[in-house]
């Protein structure tokens, strides 16, 4: 009985607000097209749909989100293979060196990525921003990725090499299929903190190249039509939800402090 | 044991390389930049290390200092408990645990300027869903500080709470349930379980909420400038948004000098819970 008391309760508190986002973006917000205010209907998701800058907005988001998780996988699981099987020279510095980068705060860094990255012609890129992200997410990929490979028997690795598999083919034939969910979790949490950051995606597109988040925050104005805001922030939810639900079954596997 | 091989750096190279240009080389200049004063990228003048004497000196700081250290104290003292209640209840609820974690990792995805704007549509007086009736309560975010507090702290429990109950249930759920068996048997209360079975086996995984979680609270900017810009008055003048003015204001020799305090600050919680986790892992093995 408690115990289903306090489920509706965290079901309530957390949906809460999201479902307040859910009727606003049904319902028109300003008087347009000759639709009165407070009519419910599509309207809202029409219009973002029909904005040109809106659709790039969210092609740009998708491209860098994209980016930035291929990029930390593929750099982070030889790094996360090297520190669950060998020590070596500077193995616990590394680990102390990636935690450091992990939690600096980005406002920190704002002021020299920007000049950094308008001298290399990364500003007003979705490159630009997948780049930079991997500063907090690359960390995560590694104890993640890192955490899945040591659960792996070390005789796969042996058995894998006896059987003259080349390193190559036994991190694509063997290593990657036996940690695919941890890919999924590692991918999971570099979706997750990279699509909603909003520091450095702010301060890399000037002029161009504007992720969903800056386009949210351009809709905000003299008039705000803030039922199109939330039918905006309803469709940028839709990737997330995917990945939950992709990786749902894996998710409890978490990851731990590694230093 | 994990054989030694040096070769293994050659694996870490890309990571290595990609974190000096993105990490290491703008930290170093931020640092540099500390030292001098800015008025163009091609007007720089050295000044020492004035800037951090007047920081270190202005009340201002010490008071926004005192702010960011309250609310990240709040922000634990609530969210962490809170967490791993929440990942108890739902480890009771077999396969319908899976439900529960979607649910709450549902916050995590939501971009974070939206999250100050679900908040204060919800506590709108006239449109929200609660706010006619916090209005007759006599909420008021704008004008009284302690309002303001609660609604941040609130908002940002909502957000992150979903991280402490997956990363809590990932520990949780990693117990073999002989020890459980076992705790029966000897009729062991459920604060002894809690307190000698499942505290002692989720202390690495609370290990990395209690510091993401710090160091994301004490460096709050995006909710918590949106709610009230740090108001009213100056009650809600975290760290952050004083660096955010400087960098608004173009004064960049501060700005920088004010991010490496921030940085140093932050690498002494670091290394405190990086000590803590080895003498740790030390007693257990």
């Amino acid at each position: 009985m408690i115990r289903a008391l306090a489920l509706i309760a965290l079901a309530g508190f957390i949906l809460l607000p999201l479902t307040q986002a859910l009727i606003l973006s049904f319902t028109a917000t300003l008087p347009k097209d000759g639709v009165a205010e407070g009519t419910m209907g599509l309207m809202n998701y029409a219009n973002v749909l029909g904005s040109p800058e809106l659709r790039a907005s969210m092609v740009n988001s998708a491209v860098y989100v994209l980016v930035n998780v291929v990029l930390c996988i593929s750099i982070g699981l030889p790094a996360a293979y090297a520190l669950a099987r060998h020590r070596f020279l500077g193995d616990r510095h590394f680990l102390l060196a990636i935690l450091v980068f992990r939690v600096t705060p980005p406002v920190v860094l704002s002021l020299p990525i920007f000049i950094l990255f308008s001298a290399l012609g990364l500003v007003n890129s979705p490159l630009g921003i997948a780049l930079v992200h991997c500063l907090f997410n690359l960390p995560v990929a590694i104890w993640i990725l890192e955490s899945f490979i040591r659960a792996v028997p070390r005789e796969l690795d042996e058995t894998a090499f006896l059987d003259g598999h080349s390193g190559a083919s036994f991190f694509f034939r063997h290593l990657i299929p036996a940690i695919a969910p941890g890919i999924g979790v590692a991918a999971f949490f570099c979706f997750i903190f990279s699509w909603v950051e909003v520091v450095f995606a702010r301060i890399l597109t000037v002029t161009a190249g504007k992720p969903i988040t800056m386009a949210i925050n351009a809709m905000f104005g003299f008039q705000t039509d803030i039922g199109m805001v939330m039918a905006m922030t309803c469709l940028s939810l839709l990737p997330g939800l995917g990945m939950i639900w992709l990786v749902r079954n894996h998710l409890a596997r978490g990851f731990t402090l590694r230093a | 044991m994990r054989p030694y091989d040096n070769r293994a750096w050659l694996l870490l190279l890309p990571a290595f390389a990609l974190l000096g240009v993105v990490g290491a080389v703008p930290l170093l200049a931020v640092i540099n930049y500390g030292f001098h004063d800015i008025f163009t990228l091609s007007d720089v003048h050295w000044v020492g290390v004035e800037w951090f004497q007047t920081i270190l000196q202005s009340e201002r700081f010490l008071a926004s200092l005192g702010r960011s250290l309250l609310f990240s104290a709040l922000v634990l003292a609530v969210q962490v408990p809170l967490g791993i209640a929440v990942a108890r209840l739902l480890l009771t609820c077999g396969r319908g645990a899976v439900w529960g974690l979607m649910l709450c990792a549902l916050p995590l995805v939501v971009p974070w300027n939206m999250i100050p704007m679900l908040w204060l549509g919800l506590v709108n007086p006239q449109t929200g869903l609660l706010g006619p009736g916090l209005a007759g309560l006599g909420f008021d975010y704008k004008f009284t500080a302690l309002h303001t507090w609660a609604l941040l702290l609130v908002m940002d429990t909502w957000h992150w709470l979903g991280l402490v109950v997956v990363l809590a249930y990932a520990g949780l759920s990693a117990i073999p349930p002989a020890y459980r068996q076992a705790a029966a048997i000897d009729g062991a209360s459920r604060w002894a379980v809690f307190r000698h079975i499942e505290l002692p086996r989720i202390t690495g995984a609370l290990a990395i909420v209690f510091l993401l979680r710090f160091v994301d609270s004490f460096m709050i900017y995006t909710e918590a400038f949106a709610i009230n810009a740090g108001g009213p008055g100056d009650a809600t003048r975290f760290l952050s948004i004083e660096l955010g003015e400087e960098i608004k204001g173009f004064s960049y020799g501060q700005a920088a000098a004010r991010a490496t305090l921030y940085f140093l600050i932050i690498l002494c919680v670091v290394w405190a819970f990086v000590i803590a986790t080895r003498r740790r892992e030390g007693e257990g093995a």
